[in-house]
């Protein structure tokens, strides 16, 4: 590939779950950038690094503050976020600026079709059919990502 | 006493732990199995993350349902096909005919493991060329809830008799705690493997 690989910023406050997901990110082929507990460890890691994906649980050591983490990237740091919680139900209306979200407990496989899912679609600007089952896009950007038309096709 | 809107925000806290925690135990194989030098014993591990893994798939559909005590059978075999079809680039074909059942939620755990082990015992023996056709039928057969899992492959040695592996086995106890009829029919070539749960007679429409 002469492509440059995906960074992805992992922010999780389980290091178990953001070791596993960092080998995850490698194994599709993209950069593991860093993992951050906090908003605060977040936000300095994704102006440090300006990752184009960060991997974004809402709970973290510091409170529910991973919807302004997500926010902070879309609109500081030029990426995007993908939420992964357990409570898919509680996001806000606008995915606070996030592509998406995967619910909690997710699989291997899951995390891997989606990631490679949305590394598509960031490069090319299009996404390449139906997101994976487990992917559950944002309205904003499934429009962005020509969304309507593939429904319609398929 | 708790209000309802109190009662709600513990069972969403507890909801939460639990997918939590479950997400954990996942990480916490695939780690280890990350690290295992010995073939068998990640193959163990991995087989340890699948059964995890399907008891995830209810977890995530068990809170989302309106209605909690209720579980869609038929939903669940759509959820764990799509995480399975999965493992590797896989040319076994998998056809699914389900329609919407729904049992008790106690019922959803176990449930989900019986069907895991019959699907993976069809896609890992069925067919050594990994070429062929494995159909999953959740439906109603005269009021019971059935599930059947039929490959065209080379079939068990002797279906009906024992030794059998750990997953036939556990599919075996499992049909003993839900009260379920589990049985196999050789289909010369291949295996239908069908389990019968028993009639709820409010459930019986």
């Amino acid at each position: 590939m002469t492509q440059d690989p995906l960074n992805v910023l992992i922010v999780e406050d389980e290091v178990l779950l953001a070791a596993e997901l960092g080998y995850l990110v490698e194994e599709v082929g993209y950069r593991d950038v860093g993992h951050a507990m906090t908003s605060g460890e977040a936000a300095e890691l994704a102006r440090a690094f300006q990752p184009d994906l960060a991997l974004v649980d809402v709970h973290l050591s510091d409170g529910p503050t991973g919807i302004d983490v997500a926010r902070l990237i879309a609109e500081d740091c030029g990426g995007v976020a993908l939420f992964m919680t357990a409570n898919v139900k509680r996001l806000p209306e606008d995915f606070a600026g996030a592509c998406g979200v995967i619910g909690k407990p997710y699989s291997e496989y899951a995390v891997k079709t989606a990631l490679t899912y949305l590394g598509h679609c960031l490069r090319e600007g299009r996404a390449p059919g139906l997101p994976p089952p487990s992917l559950h896009l944002a309205p904003a950007w499934a429009d962005r990502w020509g969304l309507a038309d593939i429904k319609k096709a398929s | 006493m708790r209000s309802q809107a109190e009662v709600r925000a513990l069972l969403h806290e507890v909801d939460h732990r639990v997918k939590n925690n479950l997400q954990l135990i996942s990480s916490l194989i695939l780690l280890q199995a990350r690290r295992a030098q010995d073939p068998s014993a990640r193959d163990a591990l991995r087989s340890v993350l699948e059964r995890v893994n399907a008891i995830s798939v209810v977890h995530r559909r068990l809170f989302q349902a309106e209605d909690m005590e209720r579980f869609d059978l038929a939903q669940f075999v759509r959820d764990l096909v799509a995480d399975v079809t999965a493992t590797g680039p896989d040319t076994i074909d998998l056809r699914l005919d389900v329609r919407r059942i729904d049992i008790q939620a106690a019922q959803a755990a176990p449930v989900a493991l019986v069907v895991n082990e019959l699907l993976s015992n069809a896609l890992r023996h069925a067919y050594p060329d990994r070429r062929g056709v494995v159909e999953i039928v959740v439906r109603r057969i005269e009021g019971a809830p059935v599930i059947i899992v039929c490959d065209r492959g080379v079939g068990l040695p002797d279906p009906t008799s024992p030794p059998r592996g750990f997953g036939l086995t556990l599919a075996d106890l499992l049909c003993r705690q839900l009260n379920a009829e589990c049985s196999f029919t050789d289909l010369e070539p291949g295996v239908r493997a069908t389990v019968r749960l028993p009639v709820e007679p409010q459930m019986a429409a």
